[in-house]
């Protein structure tokens, strides 16, 4: 039963990964799909660290991007025929040099956990990045380096030059890569990893080397994260510094804690929110980087288990069957919330704008009368209130949908 | 012959002397008891044995192998479990994980990452039999840090007895029991160390003189008296330095 409901899930996973381009067609969406796959492996594999093993790295990005430099290494072989090999397996180079780099940094940086390993990740952030600037030869400096996916051999006819193509072999890559890291949690050293971030201590008395296991946690983790990277190149066909550098660490640390650290699923929703973020709305917006910011302190501060956790903490009135009775209390706390939002965002980017007319959600906002912006600052005040007024009904219908009846009680 | 050798065993944190030369010879299979007053070093003398602290100076022998240098994980592995005073166990793991965590190393799993645990039967079924021993079954998927005093304590000792070590070392495992918790405790305790070797600290003479085969008195890191339990009952110098206190307060 447990497993048919668990190969289940995998299943719907499938189904999404192979119908989501058809419902989605245009190029715009099959590009987004394609960050988004991409980003779903990075994230999870900063999880492994993270989340499973209770490692604090600001410096992931250098597995993805060492994967990726070498996967456009890769290509460029292909392209001068030095080598001859489908582009199909390049993300397993990318994967491999991953590996390679975590065996290396993870020998010295996986000693102790908490603020010496941040530390340690931070500065070899720093250094790889700077290296990569420094080292042009092979990292390409300021520019990067770039390559051609389409030279290899034909795989069914396929040479890949389609964003769609490119997708359906990277989808094939994520799944494989989301199920392997699935099942690696699955197995004694993934368990372990659990333990030894909750209590190396005690770990080390049931016979293990706190140190070993996190060791195991952090080779894997850079080997995904260098698929991930195999994966980017192959889509991108170049690679930059900004790959491997601290901005791009933040952002895989941002996407795996604003989904979940805590749920295996927490980063895949992560990873789709963030990426849907970063391509919708940079179009909308210029200030998208502050909303993720802002975003992500709302996250910290009132769901400290991410999206994943705040789905999850309905389990119980879901069980029960009392989902129904929370939907009026969302409804007149959530329609204030959004109101007092987008108050909030339109007053933000008309301090931003330029333009005399600001256009915003079909409105013709005008900067310049202090009306516009006494109306909205009004609404927005009175959302806020309507919020704070409704919180009440909404914490005491959340305490009946959770409660536990009479008759259960022991 | 003895499974446990300590000869002038030393620990200095700083300037303080806390073990103080202490030589002690436990056999294969006997029920040893410590017992002392508070801050004697009965904890730190455990901490010695499973590599938690290294000695200061002397030779610390387990199954004839000096084990005074090497990190716990080693010692353990030779076949040594213990528990703590202070209850260490993995707080946001299932109780079910945690005991399943304690066997892995015992039956072979080492750092694999290729064995589905799911798959394991024999694992899971041995973890679920210690659950039912230290009564846990029915909290067997509650998340560990969540259980209530008493449970934890149950936890804690399951984790220390789960692999079937040899030798069994047990730091005030029924402390802040109540009095039939401790008791079932002690039918457990003493029915799975059954042809094991135990050694254990604990304050409640009842239970010492009920379980141990021998008994080592420390005071101020330093063992007074070895010996049989009517023997130290007959010890006056014992009485004086410990058991004066526990018996005119009870
Ligand atoms: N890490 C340490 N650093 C300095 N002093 C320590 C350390 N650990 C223990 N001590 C000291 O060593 C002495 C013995 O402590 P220990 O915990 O071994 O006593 P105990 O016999 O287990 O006492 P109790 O019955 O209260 O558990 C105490 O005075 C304590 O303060
Ligand atoms: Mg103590």
């Amino acid at each position: 039963m447990l497993l048919l409901k668990k190969s289940s899930i995998w299943i719907a996973f499938l189904i999404a990964l192979v119908t989501l381009p058809q419902l989605f067609d245009s190029i715009l969406a099959v590009s987004i799909l394609n960050q988004m796959t991409i980003a779903i492996v990075f994230a999870l594999s900063y999880n492994m660290l993270l989340g499973q093993g209770g490692m604090l790295s600001f410096g992931h990005a250098v597995y993805f991007g060492l994967g990726g430099f070498l996967s456009v290494h890769a290509l460029l072989l292909i392209e001068y025929e030095t080598m001859v090999f489908s582009i199909l397996w390049i993300p397993l180079i990318g994967g491999l040099f991953g590996l390679l780099a975590g065996l290396f940094i993870g020998s010295f940086s996986t000693h102790k956990a908490g603020t010496v390993f941040a530390m340690i990740s931070l500065g070899i952030g720093e250094l790889i990045a700077a290296s990569s600037l420094i080292f042009s030869s092979f990292f390409g400096g300021e520019a990067g380096i770039s390559g051609d996916r389409t030279f290899g051999p034909l795989f069914f006819g396929i040479d890949f030059a389609q964003n769609l193509e490119i997708y359906y072999l990277a989808a094939f890559w994520v799944f494989l890569a989301t199920l392997f890291m699935y099942l690696f949690t699955q197995t004694p050293a993934g368990r372990m990893a659990n333990a030894v971030r909750d209590n190396p201590e005690r770990a080390e008395f049931i016979g293990y080397s706190a140190r070993r296991v996190r060791f195991i946690s952090f080779c894997a983790a850079g080997m995904f994260a260098g698929i991930a990277g195999g994966l980017f190149a192959l889509n991108y066909e170049f690679i930059t510094e900004e790959n491997l550098n601290a901005a791009t660490s933040g952002r895989v640390l941002l996407m795996a804690y604003i989904g979940g650290l805590g749920y295996f699923i927490g980063p895949i929703i992560g990873a789709v929110v963030l990426t849907l973020m970063n391509s919708l709305l940079s179009n909308y917006s210029e200030l998208w980087m502050l909303y993720l910011g802002i975003m992500f302190l709302l996250t910290v501060m009132f769901l400290p288990r991410g999206f994943a956790g705040f789905i999850m903490m309905h389990q119980v009135a879901w069980v029960r069957g009392n989902m129904k009775m929370l939907i009026k209390p969302y409804t007149l706390t959530g329609v204030p919330a959004a109101l007092f939002a987008l108050c909030t965002i339109a007053l933000i980017e008309m301090s931003h704008t330029e333009e005399e007319v600001f256009h915003f959600l079909g409105l013709e906002l005008n900067t310049a009368s202090s009306a516009t912006w006494i109306i909205t600052t009004v609404i927005a005040a009175a959302a806020f209130y309507a919020v704070r007024k409704s919180l009440h009904q909404l914490s005491e219908a959340w305490d009946t949908a959770n409660a536990i009846p009479k008759e259960e009680r022991a | 012959m003895s499974i446990l050798s300590l000869k002038d065993v030393q620990k200095n944190f700083g300037e303080t002397e806390i073990i103080r030369g202490l030589s002690l010879d436990v056999a294969a299979g006997e029920k040893h008891a410590i017992i002392g007053p508070n801050g004697a070093g009965k904890s730190t003398l455990f901490h010695l044995i499973s590599g938690r602290y290294k000695v200061s100076s002397g030779s610390i022998k387990f199954k004839q192998e000096e084990i005074q240098n090497k990190p716990p994980y080693e010692i353990a592995r030779l076949g040594l479990a213990r528990s703590f005073q202070v209850t260490n166990i993995f707080p946001r793991m299932n109780v079910f994980e945690n005991i399943r965590c304690a066997l892995f190393w015992s039956k072979g799993y080492r750092y694999s990452f290729w064995h589905l645990l799911g798959r394991q039967s024999e694992l899971n079924d041995e973890a679920m039999h210690v659950l039912e021993q230290i009564g846990l079954k029915d909290k067997a998927l509650y998340p560990s840090g969540e259980l209530g005093y008493a449970q934890q304590r149950a936890l804690e000792l399951g984790i220390a007895i789960a692999s079937g070590a040899e030798l069994i070392m047990l730091d005030e495992p029924v402390a802040g029991m109540s009095h039939s918790e401790a008791q079932s405790s002690v039918e457990l305790i003493r029915k799975i160390t059954e042809g094991k070797t135990l050694i254990m600290v604990e304050h409640d003479m009842n239970i010492v003189f009920d379980v141990a085969d021998r008994i080592s008195v420390l005071v101020y890191g330093e063992i007074i008296a070895t010996d049989k339990p009517e023997n130290i009952r007959a010890n006056l110098k014992v009485q004086e330095a410990y058991l004066g206190e526990v018996i005119t307060s009870a």
